[in-house]
């Protein structure tokens, strides 16, 4: 393959390519790429230029080779059929989704702003419950959650860092503006691949990265491990980190493995962990070796079976205690999950006023909650035009996309908020921004969404770079890998654009 | 110190690494032969089914479908396919453990047997596939040995590949020599077969030159202590390697230790004379024994030790 070395701007290259001119034609959606009558945003202009000149039969021959690099280096899922398994990668594109600068900016001091209140509210919460007294939010949606974990009341976490690593996911809605559609504060995954698809991109398209000046993503796995030690900082000089992983069949285990490979910190299962005198042990060749900080990619319910769900049997019996104890820190805090239920998120602005006396620097969405009789109503009255979420659901499951659903789906949906309106929330339907996107050897607009990954120990850390989920299917607005999303490489500019 | 679970599931990828080599190898010299009309090509076929144990019909075409499904019948649990299926299972799983370097080698090979090509290309050229195969997983032991720390990790891994080995080649000379079913082979083409089984025809010649006898081939393999696929070399390392890692682990007296130090010094010390006067037998037979004792005591003593020897001081 010929190196992609940059383009001069000749007057070949200032023409647009026929391709583009003949499939790319972004909707009503803010576009990513395009402004308004086809003209190029200044920070895409360097990436559209290098497209133009390659030409399709080039992008698709890139395509096939960063899809071969994924599959040899195992970044896979695995289906299970009757008889068989077979590998799948997650589809990635290899287009970069571009942020300029400023935008990136905002999005950065105002994820740190949101992740500060959130672990205010979730100390606050599980400590003296100050604005349930004050009635900011009310009692029962906070203490009924589902994720709420009586067992952490009253327990001490270091810096107040409940979610040390937080996943929040950002959408553009019609004006370009970004806004948070949720936090998840539990086990956010993805952030291998926002590395794996910079590696990619690197080397898809060197000349153009290299002349855009992007932000570097790689510090991501040491700045991780600096919080999960920051952690255990006040009573061990060394913590022993470990990343506790369900197993090779879940379906995250290469993110779990490459986290602990590039952390250099031992990928432990449940099963070699042992409770000893309220302390945790791993079972090395030469015996027990302690273990001080769990990075957990296992939820709450699984992880101990005396405290939590007593079928499990991928967490350690006793390691709730030796938390409790104080003798093992567990990465993100058991209980987090309360602060990104669905219902509590229509709160966070205030949440953020609050505690921190701000106004929210990201808005939310327009949030119905359900449960409030006169607003359930409006719902009712408008599904055709709504997203309904289950507040205890993630994943894109438990949802529907009104505008894209039937008549009689809509109806089955309406007796079940009927039924249980505490467990439901209503959104109006947001027609996310567009990205280009290589489908079918055509460049088409694809709906996409931001995944920014925060840490939060001694200090908030947000990496400059962002996993970009893709509706893979035409017009489609559901990003979730589980319902055929795919992703691509998400580039944060180092400096502003000049048009 | 590494987690006991990944301590073994290295040592695994060691034994599954090299018995898809060994088989490998086994099959794409016995289909060499059958291009041949001569009695040792039949004694060849035999040898080779004899020591991969699979039944032996005594029909000619029973060598290519017997060696298809050694390369890639996944119901049977000796083929390659399996054996390079688990071998990256367990990488799988030890995925952190591993330099990049290693897992692609790996993976790619998995990728190639499992995927929808192989079928054809063992159709076309079987011997030829079964050759990729092994140079493909010379090039993985290649990028380990260059690639990973040779520390704790690469021990156990290589403990895996020496006492697979030393198994496989044993069993092969019990096959060959002395397993009293069926006569000892002494036509010469038979005889350099049972030399490239063990990939080591070139070698021979080299210390013994074209001088080809069952009782040079025993000595060689049997106690040569140079070349990689001797028992005796393969015994050796076993003690070596068993013996940094007790020191490393501060395992004082381990039976895995001292079992290796034993059939080393059996091998070491034995008499070559009174090996062939008496047969090797009772000598192939201690040596599988002993390897399966030794597998033995090595997870007894690094993997599934009781907990209460294990907690720290």
């Amino acid at each position: 393959m010929s190196p992609d070395t940059p383009v001069a701007r000749d007057a070949t290259v200032e023409e647009p390519l026929p391709l583009m001119q003949a499939a790319y034609l972004p909707g009503r959606a803010y576009d990513e790429m395009i402004a308004s009558a086809g003209v190029v945003r200044p920070h895409y202009e360097v990436l559209q230029d290098r497209i133009a000149s390659l030409g399709a039969e080039e992008l698709g021959e890139r395509q096939r080779t960063l899809e071969r690099s994924f599959l040899l280096q195992g970044i896979t899922f695995t289906v299970y059929g009757a008889e068989s398994a077979t590998e799948r990668i997650i589809p990635t594109d290899l287009f970069p989704r571009i942020i300029p600068a400023d935008e990136w900016a905002t999005i950065e001091t105002g994820l740190t702003q949101r992740l500060t209140a959130l672990n205010a509210f979730l100390g606050d919460i599980y400590g003296e419950q100050k604005i349930l007294m004050d009635g900011v939010v009310p009692r029962d949606l906070v203490l009924g959650a589902a994720s709420y974990r009586r067992e952490m009341q009253h327990l001490y976490v270091p810096h107040n860092a409940y979610a040390n690593v937080c996943g929040s996911d950002l959408i553009r809605g019609e004006d370009g503006a970004f806004v948070v559609l949720e936090d998840n504060l539990r086990v956010p995954s993805g952030v291998s691949y926002m590395l794996a698809n910079r590696d990619a991109a690197r080397r898809t398209f060197p000349g153009v990265f290299f002349q855009a000046g992007v932000r570097p993503v790689e510090r991501y796995p040491d700045l991780l491990l600096a919080t999960l030690k920051a952690m255990a900082s006040e009573w061990r000089s060394d913590p022993q980190v470990v990343v506790l992983t369900p197993g090779v069949y879940n379906s995250a285990y290469y993110e779990h493995a490459y986290l602990a490979r590039l952390m250099g910190v031992p990928l432990v299962e449940g099963r070699d962990l042992v409770l000893h005198d309220n302390h945790v042990f791993m079972r090395t060749t030469s015996g027990l070796r302690r273990v001080d900080v769990i990075y957990r990619r296992v939820d709450d319910d699984f992880i101990d079976p005396l405290t939590f769900r007593r079928d499990s049997s991928l967490g350690a019996a006793g390691l709730f205690n030796a938390y409790r104890a104080g003798n093992v820190m567990i990465c993100n805090a058991p209980g987090t999950g309360v602060a990104d239920d669905k219902a509590v998120y229509a709160y966070v602005p205030d949440i953020i006023r609050y505690y921190l006396g701000e106004e929210p620097i990201l808005p939310n969405v327009e949030t119905f909650l359900c449960r409030e009789p006169s607003q359930l109503s409006h719902v009712l009255a408008n599904l055709d035009s709504l997203v309904v979420k289950a507040v205890g659901a993630s994943g894109g499951y438990g949802m529907l996309v009104g505008p894209h659903a039937s008549a009689e789906e809509r109806a089955t949906f309406a007796e079940a908020l009927k039924a249980n309106p505490d467990n439901y929330i209503a959104q109006p339907t947001i027609q996310l921004s567009t990205a280009p996107c290589l489908v079918d050897g055509r460049i088409e607009p694809r709906h996409v969404d931001l995944r920014p990954f925060i840490l939060s120990g001694d200090k908030v850390v947000v990496t400059p770079g962002a996993l970009t989920r893709v509706a893979l299917r035409r017009g489609s607005l559901v990003v979730n890998s589980s319902q055929g999303g795919g992703s691509k490489d998400t580039w944060v500019l180092a400096e502003e654009t000049r048009a | 110190m590494m987690l006991a679970r990944v301590a073994d599931s290295l040592y695994w990828i060691g034994r599954y690494i090299e018995r898809a080599e060994h088989v490998s190898r086994l099959s794409a010299v016995m289909l060499n032969a059958t291009l041949d009309r001569t009695q040792g090509a039949v004694q060849t076929g035999r040898i080779g089914l004899a020591a991969l144990g699979e039944p032996d019909s005594g029909r000619a075409n029973q060598t290519y479908l017997a060696a298809h499904d050694l390369a890639l019948d996944r119901t049977d649990s000796g083929s390659v396919v399996v054996s390079l299926a688990r071998a990256r299972e367990n990488a799988r799983q030890v995925r952190d453990q591993i330099t990049t370097e290693t897992w692609e080698r790996l993976n790619l090979l998995y990728l190639r047997i499992i995927g929808p090509e192989a079928e054809r290309a063992f159709d076309d050229d079987p011997a030829g596939f079964l050759q990729e195969i092994i140079a493909d997983l010379h090039l993985f032991k290649g990028a380990a040995d260059t690639t990973l720390s040779h520390g704790e990790g690469w021990r156990f891994l290589l403990l895996g590949v020496h006492i697979e080995r030393a198994q496989l080649i044993a069993r092969l000379l019990e096959v060959c020599f002395s397993d009293g079913k069926t006569p000892a082979v002494t036509e010469p083409i038979a005889l350099m077969s049972v030399l490239r089984m063990a990939c080591a025809l070139e070698p021979y010649l080299r210390v013994y030159t074209a001088d080809i006898n069952s009782r040079f081939i025993l000595e060689f393999l049997l106690f040569d202590e140079d070349f990689p696929r001797s028992v005796r070399f393969c015994t050796a390392r076993i003690q070596e390697l068993l013996g940094h890692l007790g020191g490393e682990l501060g395992v004082r007296r381990s039976d895995a230790l001292r079992l290796a130090g034993r059939l080393d010094a059996r091998l070491k010390y034995a008499d070559v004379g009174e090996v062939e006067a008496t047969g090797a037998s009772a000598l192939l037979t201690a040596v599988a024994a002993e390897c399966a004792s030794i597998h033995e005591a090595i997870y007894a003593t690094f993997v599934a030790y009781p907990l209460e020897l294990g907690l720290p001081a």
